[in-house]
């Protein structure tokens, strides 16, 4: 009960002098909020990264024509990607569950009847399907006959459905690719925006021998999409691929690849980009400013213990032991660095809840900058208020009445 | 109530050992009014301090309401001046940003055990000294007679067996003085040990007995043959209490 009195002292005190107070306050203040939004923001990022490796797929992984460094489309006129190479790697690669050889096109024309829209087409096998988990609402997926068959027909995009046949159903309808007649077999299920941007769902699928024969007039292929069993073995697995296409496309490592792979690894490396670094330093920069504000703390208290010598030395007369005067400065100290952390959180959660709501940067808030604020300021309360409460408890009462 | 016996304390400075107080020795009974004497320099402050329990004699016995302090540590010294002394100073030394009556409620807070009826107490320890109607005045808000008077309410609110009291006027206008010399005239009438340090004999005779100290050693101890009163304007001393 007497510690608690000698709070209250200490709060009375802090009370009596605001913008002391204040000054006392301010790094902390800046540095716990500093903490809660970079942690808010870290978090943000890595949700932003997870949702484009769902986009992507975890377990996959995609070869694409052409070389160069960035997730890009296929380059144009890259003619060394067969589907040969994709038979290969179904047949040596271990670990591979489906292998999806395609082939894209980009604006191309699409009619029905008197409406026209420019689409990507993808010529693909059977197993695209599976290789994108991504199967039909409405009608059939493209199956092994029409492969087998050179079929002309299609399955749309959700998307394309809607602004060529408004909301009625197309199953059995026609529409015209290019120059030829396509029957509609069947309507893809919602998909939402690609990790590119584009919209997944503006696209249409073709067997891949139709494709390749009617409409592209080619026979290689620009992408191969792979899902591997095991996602812990996706990178190895790309590796593995990486080699097996060197020796069939006679590549030896100082000559650059004529293919390119991306595995769900590789996407969520290049969606943290410089964040995670950055928000390491971010960081470091909070805890920077918490230290340098208890710094600022400690030299505060320590010029008020000089000028409050005669409250010190008052108190001492009237009975305060060296353990109350302790107690009182500590007790000022913690509440400063505790007050800190209190609007220092709160000004953190607004700034984070602007930041998200402005768009610049997602933002996850959740309890731990809390807790670890919690824990950061009990130990600069603690350690930068100790010494001006140890000198001001040495003060002796004569002396300081003086 | 206040045992002193060859009380001797000496400074070590950096080349020489000052002696202050050189073998000081008297009683005070309880119910005493006893002003100790003497120009600057002669050791009255030393003294004082030792008589506060704010300071260790460096040798000789000191007992105070039969306990023997001049052992005790520093902790100890404490709880004794929390429980038996009410001081009184000069400069008055009230917390500028704090109300008469939390300056009142002060000690309590450093008492082994703070009262139920606390704030009661400081109230009626306000209006005893005429406060009545300023209990949530700032010091800055008073004038230095008020202001002493808090100071006297403060140290009275422990119920203390020693009133120490360091030229309590000293600060004050001679009106505001003689207010405040009235009041001690008036609490050494109920009863309490009262020993006022001052260099002022006019000051000093108020009391009823005056100990002169010089170089550290008392020259001159003797009752005062006819303790002055003093006297003040009816207004002033008649309290809230009178008033209502």
């Amino acid at each position: 009960m007497r510690s608690l009195r000698n709070a209250r002292e200490g709060a009375r005190a802090l009370a009596s002098s605001k913008l002391r107070t204040f000054f006392m306050m301010a790094g902390i203040i800046a540095g716990i909020s500093g903490l809660t939004v970079v942690m808010a923001a870290g978090r943000g990022t890595e949700k932003r990264v997870m949702k484009r490796v769902n986009a992507f797929g975890t377990r996959a992984i995609m070869i694409t024509a052409g070389g160069g460094k960035g997730f890009a489309p296929p380059q144009e006129g890259v003619t060394t990607l067969r589907p040969e190479d994709a038979e290969a790697i179904r047949t040596q690669i271990r670990g591979v569950d489906v292998v999806a050889p395609f082939a894209l096109g980009r604006n191309m024309s699409i009619k029905a009847g008197s409406t026209q829209v420019q689409a990507m087409v993808m010529a693909v096998r059977p197993e695209w399907h599976d290789a994108w988990d991504w199967h039909t609402t409405d009608g059939e997926p493209i199956a092994a006959d029409d492969t087998a068959t050179l079929a002309r027909v299609c399955v749309l995009g959700e998307m394309i459905a809607r602004d060529l046949f408004g909301n009625q159903s197309c199953v059995g309808e026609f529409v015209q690719i290019g120059s030829t007649r396509f029957k509609v077999k069947g309507v893809l299920e919602h998909r939402g925006p690609s990790p590119q941007g584009d919209e997944f769902d503006s696209r249409l699928v073709v067997p891949l021998t139709t494709g390749l024969r009617r409409l592209f007039n080619q026979d290689h292929i620009t992408n191969i999409r792979l899902k591997v069993g095991d996602p812990r073995q996706i990178e190895s697995i790309a590796d593995e691929v990486r080699l097996l296409l060197h020796a069939r496309h006679h590549i030896t490592p100082p000559r650059e690849d004529d293919f390119a792979i991306f595995s769900a690894a590789d996407i969520a490396r290049m969606a943290r980009g410089i964040s995670g670094t950055l928000t390491y330093l971010l960081m470091a920069l909070a805890v920077l400013s918490l230290l340098v504000g208890g710094i600022v703390l400690m030299n505060i208290l320590l010029i008020s213990v000089g000028e409050r010598k005669k409250e010190i030395g008052l108190r001492r007369a009237l009975g305060a032991t060296h353990g109350d005067i302790f107690q009182q400065f500590l007790m000022e100290s913690l509440s400063v660095t505790g007050l800190g952390m209190i609007i220092g959180s709160l000004l953190g959660w607004a700034i984070s809840i602007a930041l998200d709501r402005s768009g610049l940067w997602p933002v996850v808030v959740t309890w731990e900058p809390f807790g670890l604020a919690l824990v950061f300021c009990l130990a600069v309360g603690l350690f930068f208020g100790i010494q001006p409460a140890r000198q001001a408890a040495r003060l002796s009462p004569v002396e300081a009445l003086r | 109530m206040i045992e002193l016996e060859a009380i001797e304390k000496t400074y070590d400075g950096v080349a020489v050992r000052t002696a202050v107080l050189k073998g000081v020795s008297f009683r005070v009974a309880r119910g005493e009014y006893v002003a100790i004497m003497g120009t600057s320099g002669t050791g009255k402050s030393t003294l004082m301090n030792i008589l506060g329990c704010l300071d260790r004699p460096t040798a000789g016995r000191y007992r105070l309401d039969d306990t023997d302090v001049a052992d005790l540590d520093d902790d100890q010294l404490s709880r004794v001046r929390n429980s038996k002394i009410g001081f009184v100073f000069q400069q008055f030394h009230l917390l500028d940003q704090t109300s008469a009556l939390q300056n009142v409620l002060l000690p309590l807070i450093y008492a082994e055990k703070y009262p139920e009826d606390a704030r009661q107490r400081a109230q009626s320890a306000l209006t005893d000294m005429g406060l009545a109607d300023r209990m949530t005045y700032r010091p800055g808000e008073l004038s230095g007679g008020q202001q002493q008077r808090v100071a006297i309410a403060r140290a009275l609110i422990t119920d203390p067996a020693l009133i120490l009291a360091d030229e309590p006027t000293g600060n004050l206008d001679s009106e505001s003085g003689a207010e405040v010399m009235a009041i001690f005239g008036r609490l050494h009438r109920r009863g309490r040990t009262i020993v006022l340090v001052t260099h002022d004999r006019s000051v000093a005779e108020h009391s009823h007995r005056i100990i002169v100290l010089k170089d550290g050693t008392i020259a001159e101890d003797s009752p005062v043959a006819e303790p002055r009163v003093a006297e003040v304007a009816p207004d002033e001393t008649r309290g809230q209490e009178a008033t209502r």
